[in-house]
């Protein structure tokens, strides 16, 4: 990573009552990369995306835009957005919307263009107010993207969409992507991280925790996931060596564990009739998991993403 | 990739799509559209047309159209601000366009033109109708100067509902808006006009920029007004400055920028002491508009009507009229010694009363024992009824009023007399250019015995003295009445 980042949050504070929102939290966009912002409710995530769209200013810390401040115009001009939680004019229409906000930026797409290539002719004429939720997050993505936008931030994109509309949609962020466009991505699905981030930053309690690839994160998980059919008791399972967790899914047992290893021995030495054994790393929802929890029992000193 | 700058002309264009948007916006809202539209004009019809010109009531269409010209274009700002900015601040939109580039002030002007062109539009459909239905006497000039007191007139109200709309939620911003709305309607005699309405209300009626505003209606289309048109235009810019800046802090506070890409840091605290700047001098207008807006009730006893005591502006319609023909030095106008009631210059005095404007009041006049006795009854007829006589100094007979000549007064001090009569109040009226002014008065009682009465000039402030086309005597009070007056001199 060479180039000076096209957003950045350096040690950055926040304070909303006796809550600290951001608690020195570092983070980096890069040129060219789909960073997914990562963490439970209230961590911090939205606070970080406030503070970089110049929504809000840090307590402590910095805030940067294309090297300037949030709130500079010339900086905003260089980015999109799709925010959660907003309701625009329920009389307007997405393709007036779209021409509104394309109006905003120095040489964006025209209006009918982006309307092609999200594929939404059949809604861009409806009153906004008249759109199912998902078609709403769909006009919103269309108005982020209209202005040419060198860094995009989405929050939650594609909440309310279907599997089709979201499938679509990752599409036309890894081509933004691959046109050089970077982008800063929320997202409680975790598949949606693992299907386009090239980088991941976990934040919990306003700090990040985790960060890098997925592999990385990954990686820095010890769990792993031993599958099998097998006629032992599970308490039986549950009483072995490192065995944090034994469920059952239709005949199959799952077993959790930090040494696959030991669990595989003692399971051939107990059990000779055991079949379709499986071994699995963890996926980034056990890693997701496994970072928050020990970072509640624990403040770990924190990663950090460059 | 663009490199972030942006041609002005694309700037330009982001300013007007905006205003193209919220117009749009608004015009496909019919429930603030028809309403801010229709209402003004339909009490217009109802009180101008049908309660005014219909029964002969020129003063009435005259007043309707300056009341619900006001009246039509308090809505636009205080609904088309406050309860829509309301909704728009809870549902993240307000958020969302400082996010993304848009320009700076770009969503306030939108909004403020919006209104402005939804007043234009009430304002030109009224005077439409005011000249042809309601038949208002009205000069190009007063349409213009009533359509430009409108469209500027809606910024007060801007200020406001942006304020409303700061603090209130979306739900409740409508009832907050009628709360205002309503009541300062009353209070601001759109409904009923400020000098028939209580001292009490009078008394407040400074408080309110809709009176400042129809006050200043009123002034433009010479209707009797009160107050001084200077100090209206204070305090409403008093008003208007107030509130913007308090909304202004109140968005801040809620993390809401109206304006551009303040720089971090360092240029808080001077922002922060041109905003108490700002704030102190907007108070200081208001108070200036409220200890000067209401001023004449010091000086006259009257409740029915008030002259202007505030300052020495003279009524818009007339100021652009030749200077009045130099009065001549000798001080007496009449003392009726010759039997008649003939003056030293200009057309003698005679009998007037209201019957021209569509009143039923009387007035006789004859001369007895070198005095003019002058006698009858007021009518409940018009709205400002009056009989007596009056004199015209430079008036030719048989000419129509605005072929009446001026005299210009303005080297003389004193208008004295001696007058006696069955111990009613009355008044004398001096008169400019414009018939449809409020004259400047002066009250004094006829008792039963010969008594001088000295008024200094002055005292008739709100007369052009330059322009001076009739001096009256009489009275506006319903019933029958008599009074004789001599030795009229003004020197």
């Amino acid at each position: 990573m060479s180039s000076t980042p096209l957003a950045r949050l350096d040690n950055a504070h926040k304070q909303f009552g006796k809550i600290a929102a951001l608690d020195g939290l570092n983070l980096a966009v890069n040129r060219g990369e789909l960073l997914a912002l990562l963490g439970p409710n209230g961590a911090g995530k939205s606070t970080a995306i406030s503070l970089l769209l110049g929504l809000q200013r840090p307590d402590r810390g910095a805030a940067e835009l294309f090297g300037e401040d949030p709130h500079s115009i010339d900086a905003r001009r260089r980015i999109g957005v799709m925010m959660q939680e907003i309701n625009l004019s329920p009389v307007m229409r997405p393709r007036e919307l779209i021409a509104q906000t394309a109006s905003y930026y120095p040489s964006p797409y025209d209006t009918p263009v982006v309307i092609k290539r999200l594929g939404i002719e059949k809604i861009a004429d409806r009153p906004y107010g008249k759109l199912s939720g998902g078609q709403k997050r769909q006009a919103q993505f269309a108005m982020a993207i209209c202005g040419r936008p060198e860094l995009l931030f989405l929050d939650e994109p594609t909440v309310g969409l279907d599997v089709q509309a979201r499938e679509a949609l990752w599409q036309v962020l890894r081509d933004l992507i691959h046109e050089g466009c970077s982008i800063v991505l929320t997202t409680h699905y975790l598949e949606e991280a693992e299907a386009l981030a090239d980088r991941v930053a976990v934040v919990t309690h306003g700090k990040l925790v985790a960060g890098g690839t997925v592999d990385e994160i990954r990686a820095h998980v010890s769990r792993k996931s031993v599958l099998c059919r097998s006629e032992l008791p599970i308490a039986t399972m549950r009483a072995w060596p490192e065995v944090l967790q034994v469920t059952e899914d239709s005949g199959r047992r799952h077993i959790v564990t930090r040494d696959a290893e030991a669990v595989l021995r003692a399971l051939l030495a107990a059990d000779a009739q055991v079949r379709d054994i499986e071994v699995r790393r963890a996926g980034l929802a056990e890693a997701f998991a496994e970072i928050t929890n020990s970072n509640q029992a624990s403040t770990n000193q924190p990663g950090s993403v460059q | 990739m663009n490199a972030g700058n942006m041609s002005r002309s694309r700037v330009i264009a982001a300013y007007a799509g905006d205003i193209r948007f919220e117009l749009t916006k608004m015009i496909r809202t019919p429930a603030f559209a028809i309403p801010t539209l229709l209402f003004p004009l339909i009490f217009f019809l109802l009180f101008g047309v049908l309660m005014g010109s219909a029964r002969g009531n020129v003063q009435m269409s005259q007043f309707a159209f300056s009341a619900y010209g006001v009246f039509g274009t308090i809505a636009p700002g205080l609904f088309g601000f406050g309860v829509s900015l309301a909704f728009e601040r809870e549902q993240g939109q307000l958020l969302f366009r400082q996010a993304i580039p848009m320009p700076s002030g770009s969503y306030l002007l939108a909004r403020m033109v919006m209104a402005m062109i939804f007043v234009a539009i009430v304002s030109l459909i009224m005077t439409a109708l005011a000249l042809t239905l309601a038949h208002v006497p009205l000069t190009a000039g007063q349409c213009v100067a009533a359509f430009f007191v409108n469209v500027f007139g809606v910024l007060p109200f801007c200020a406001i509902g942006l304020f409303v709309g700061s603090l209130v939620s979306g739900q409740a911003a409508p009832a907050i808006v009628n709360l205002i709305y309503i009541p300062m309607s009353f209070l601001s005699g759109l409904w009923i006009p400020m000098q028939m309405l209580p001292k009490a209300v009078q008394a407040m009626a400074p408080l309110w920029p809709a009176h400042h505003l129809v006050q200043l209606s009123m002034n433009a289309v010479g209707s009797p007004s009160m107050g001084d048109p200077v100090t209206h235009v204070l305090a409403l810019i008093g008003v208007t400055v107030l509130f913007f800046v308090l909304a202004v802090r109140r968005l801040g506070g809620r993390g809401i920028r109206l304006f551009g890409s303040g720089r971090a840091g360092g240029g808080m605290p001077l922002r922060r002491v041109l905003n108490m700047g700002v704030l102190g001098i907007a108070i200081g207008l208001v108070i200036a508009g409220v200890m000067g807006g209401n001023a004449p009730h010091a000086a006259t006893k009257t409740a029915a009507t008030s002259n202007d005591a505030g300052g020495s502006v003279p009524d818009a319609s007339g100021s652009s009229a030749p200077v009045g023909v130099a009065a001549p030095d000798k001080p007496v106008i009449a003392d009726f010694d010759g039997g008649d009631s003939n003056a030293s210059y200009g057309l003698g005095f005679n009998a007037s009363d209201d019957k021209m404007r569509g009143g039923n009041s009387s007035a006789a006049q004859k001369v007895v024992e070198g005095a003019l006795e002058v006698s009858g009854e007021v009518g409940t007829g018009i709205q400002y009824p009056f009989a007596g006589t009056s004199f015209l100094p430079n008036g030719a007979p048989k000419a129509d009023w605005a072929k009446q000549g001026f005299m210009d007064y303005s080297h003389k001090q004193t208008l004295s007399f001696r007058a006696r009569g069955d111990g009613h109040e009355y008044m004398v009226m001096m008169m400019g250019p414009a018939l449809d002014t409020i004259p400047a008065m002066y009250n004094f009682v006829a008792g039963p015995d010969w008594q001088q009465v000295q008024i200094p000039l002055k005292n008739m402030a709100s007369i052009d003295l330059q322009r001076v086309k009739l001096i009256s005597f009489g009275t506006m009070a319903p019933g029958a009445f008599r009074f004789q007056i001599d030795d009229v001199r003004l020197e």
